[in-house]
């Protein structure tokens, strides 16, 4: 019988169901003979779950506002001022 | 009768109902848009991933202050960059790519814990028997959730970015294996086994913490 460290290798694709039909069908036999495996498997599938269960963070309001103003600014640097801008022309208030 | 600026908003108004609703342009059009200065189609592009890489900064640094610097360093090289992107790749692939680096340059003077080889994380039969792996029932009956991802953020944190950053995108952001290859300019297997060491490293550090609170 070949060793744990044999299949740990394809464990990861086997898990997420990206493994070759031919590696699936030696890891389930190999599953059926090894409990360790068989707790690695249940174990890292559930490594995932909790993963995702994590809110998903969003970029705070005000650090939104600073970003905008940074890449506002970069842009005027790099582009100058153009037509669309917010900026009204002299003379006018 | 309207001032000059007011119909200058209005007319930068227009311009945006006209992008969101009548005709809403590509991202090669975008692209064009923006090379020729055009604010609102670069804000356009970067509007979706604005938060995918703040997380992806925070998760890699675990915290917020770099997480802003990584995602600002990004867009200001985004436009500094703009005429060198190819639309060969997706706008996102190249923008990801650009984060990579300034990820990289952020994290080379840090020290990072290393991750063992793939092969030492296989259960152990050779000895006494007491290499038993652990067996979670539901984490939840043990930790709250919030402490969970406590537990996990620390640990992601700790590990190199180029073992986290590969699985956070896969399992976070879930972006396919061969997009992250094109992120990472990795070949796909060397971003399996990238990945399959993080995960390796993960659920050994969970299982873990989930003995020491066995009773
Ligand atoms: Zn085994
Ligand atoms: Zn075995």
């Amino acid at each position: 019988m070949k060793d744990c460290t044999e299949y740990i290798q394809n464990l990861c694709s086997y898990v997420d169901g990206e493994a070759d039909d031919s590696i699936c069908k030696e890891i389930e036999k190999h599953l059926k003979d090894c409990p360790e495996c068989r707790v690695m498997v249940d174990t890292l599938k559930k490594t995932v779950v909790l993963c995702k269960e994590g809110e998903k963070k969003h970029l705070p309001a005000e650090l939104r506002a600073k970003l905008k103003s940074a890449l506002e600014k970069k842009w005027k640097e790099r582009f100058g001022n153009e037509a669309d801008e917010e900026t009204p022309p002299d003379g006018e208030k | 009768m309207l001032a000059g600026s007011q119909l200058r908003v209005d007319i930068r108004f227009a311009k945006r109902v006209l992008i969101a609703y009548n005709h809403p342009m590509n991202e090669k059009e975008l692209v064009i848009h923006a090379r020729g200065g055009d604010r609102d189609a670069f804000n356009e592009l970067i509007s979706n991933y604005i938060d995918k890489i703040y997380r992806l900064g925070f998760k890699v640094s675990g915290n917020e202050e770099d997480a802003q610097d990584i995602l600002q360093e990004t867009f200001l090289k985004a436009i500094d960059k703009i005429e060198s992107f190819r639309s060969e790749a997706s706008f996102g692939t190249w923008l990801y790519s650009i984060a990579m680096n300034v990820m990289r340059g952020c994290f080379a003077q840090r020290k990072k814990m290393a991750l063992k080889p793939i092969e030492d994380y296989a259960p152990d039969h050779s000895d006494t028997g007491s290499s038993g792996l652990f067996k979670w029932n539901d984490p939840h009956e043990m930790f709250e959730n919030s402490q969970i991802q406590g537990i996990i953020d620390d640990f992601i944190a700790e590990m190199p970015e180029e073992n986290s950053t590969p699985f956070i995108l896969r399992y976070i952001e879930e972006m396919p294996v061969k997009e992250i290859a094109g992120v990472m300019g990795l070949s796909v297997s060397a971003v399996k086994s990238r990945i399959l060491r993080a995960r390796l490293a993960l659920r050994e550090h969970i299982s873990s913490k989930m003995e020491e609170k066995m009773p």
